[in-house]
C-alpha cells in the first residue's frame, strides 16, 4: 500500500503504540531534571520508561529516522537530542 | 480595541545563538524586532494578546487542545538558561474565552499550563517599556490533526470581533514562522520562495489567500506555523503587510511584519 497524504507528511499522528517512547522524549526535551538523569543512567531510565529493547536501541544511538519510523515526533526527537547533546557539552553559546 | 497587529519570529537561535548562525543575520532580525517594540510603545496597547502554537511543552499527549486561552493571573516558564514568568490581563483572557465559546468556538482555558518558548521568544525582544500583561493564545500547530486554516481564520475572525468590542487597547501578535522543518530531513531546506510570493501576497492586502491553504500544503513548505497568522489575519482582514525584515537562514525564514491598522473610532 502506498502512503497516503497524511502519511507523506513531515508530521503526523503520534501512534498510540510510540507513546512511552515520545513521552521520554518530552520529558528529555522538557524537564532538565529528568534530562540529567538520563544522561548519567539512559539504561535505568528507558526501564523505567517501559520502553521496549528496540525502541531502547533507536535511543541509545539518537537515531531519528528510526525512532519516527515508530512513531516518534520529529521535533521532540530534535529537541531531546538537543538538550543532551548541550547538557554534555556546553559548547560556545551567545545568550541574548 | 484592536491598535496593532504584528508577526515575528520565534526560533530559538535568536535567543540562543550556537556557532552554527549567522551572527549578522540574527542580529538584523533583533533590529527588526526593536522597530515592533518602538512601534508598540507608540501604539500604547493596554495588552498583548500573543498568538502562538506551543511546541508540545505545556500540552503533551495526555490532552491536546487545537485552541486554547490563558486565564490565570500570570504565566511562567522555563527555555535553556532563561526563566520568564508573566503577568496575565485576566479580565481581557476571560472575555476571550466566554465570547469565543458563546460565538461557537470550544475553548480549552488553562490557569495553570507553562509558557512555551514560542510564546516567550517575541515577548523577550518586543515587550515593551513599561511591561503588559498579556494574553496568550494558542493554536495547536504540532500535534495533527492540527485545526485547519480556515478554523483558525475564523477563530481570528470571531478573536477580532470581540477585541474590538472592548476597552482595553490591545496589540495582536502572532508568534512562529516561515518555512522551517525542525527535526525532519529537511531542515536545511525551507521553502524560502513560498514564503516570498506569500510575503508579496500579504503585502498586496491579500491574506485570504493564505486563509485558503490547506493544512496538507502548511505541512510540505515547512509552514504549520502559519496557523498562528492565519488567525490574527482573520482579525485584520484585507490590512496590507508591511514587511520589517525577511532573512532566511539555513533553515529558517525569519520574518518580522506589521499590519498596520486603521485608528479606531
Amino acid at each position: 500500500m502506498s502512503p497516503g497524504p497524511a502519511e507523506a507528511a513531515h508530521y503526523r499522528f503520534p501512534p498510540a503504540s510510540a507513546y512511552a517512547l515520545n513521552r521520554c522524549l518530552y520529558a528529555i526535551k522538557s524537564d532538565r531534571v529528568f534530562a540529567e538523569r538520563f544522561l548519567a543512567d539512559a539504561e535505568t531510565v528507558m526501564a523505567e520508561q517501559g520502553l521496549s529493547e528496540d525502541e531502547r536501541a533507536d535511543l541509545r544511538r539518537m537515531d531519528r529516522d528510526a525512532l519516527v519510523a515508530r512513531g516518534a515526533h520529529p521535533y521532540l526527537v530534535f529537541m531531546a537530542g538537543l538538550r543532551l547533546a548541550t547538557l554534555a557539552e556546553p559548547g560556545s553559546l551567545e545568550y541574548f | 480595541m484592536l491598535v496593532g497587529a504584528f508577526a515575528v519570529a520565534h526560533t530559538p537561535q535568536l535567543l540562543i545563538r550556537p556557532a552554527t548562525e549567522d551572527r549578522e543575520l540574527v542580529l538584523r532580525v533583533h533590529a527588526a524586532m526593536r522597530r515592533v517594540k518602538a512601534r508598540l510603545e507608540a501604539l500604547r496597547p493596554d495588552v498583548l494578546a500573543v498568538i502562538a502554537g506551543d511546541h508540545v511543552e505545556a500540552f503533551f499527549l495526555d490532552a491536546v487542545p487545537a485552541l486554547a486561552v490563558y486565564v490565570g493571573r500570570e504565566c511562567a516558564g522555563t527555555f535553556g538558561p532563561y526563566r520568564y514568568r508573566v503577568d496575565v490581563h485576566e479580565p481581557l483572557a476571560r472575555a476571550i474565552v466566554e465570547q469565543g465559546i458563546e460565538r461557537g468556538f470550544d475553548l480549552l482555558y488553562t490557569q495553570d499550563a507553562p509558557l512555551d518558548y514560542a510564546f516567550y521568544v517575541p515577548l523577550h525582544f518586543v515587550m515593551p517599556e513599561p511591561p503588559r500583561p498579556i494574553v496568550p493564545l494558542h493554536v495547536n500547530v504540532y500535534l495533527p490533526p492540527q485545526p485547519t486554516p480556515a478554523r483558525c481564520h475564523a477563530w481570528g475572525q470571531a478573536l477580532g470581533e470581540i477585541l474590538r468590542a472592548r476597552p482595553e487597547r490591545v496589540a495582536l501578535i502572532a508568534s512562529g514562522g516561515m518555512s522551517h522543518f525542525p527535526g525532519t530531513d529537511r531542515y536545511a531546506s525551507p521553502d524560502f520562495e513560498y514564503d516570498r510570493g506569500l510575503l508579496e501576497a500579504l503585502a498586496g492586502g491579500r491574506g485570504r489567500e493564505l486563509a485558503r491553504a490547506t493544512g496538507e500544503e502548511l505541512d510540505k513548505r515547512g509552514n504549520i506555523e502559519l496557523r498562528t497568522w492565519i488567525t490574527l489575519l482573520g482579525a485584520v482582514g484585507d490590512a496590507r503587510a508591511q514587511v520589517y525584515c525577511y532573512e532566511p537562514s539555513w533553515h529558517h525564514g525569519n520574518a518580522v511584519v506589521e499590519w498596520p491598522l486603521e485608528a479606531p473610532a
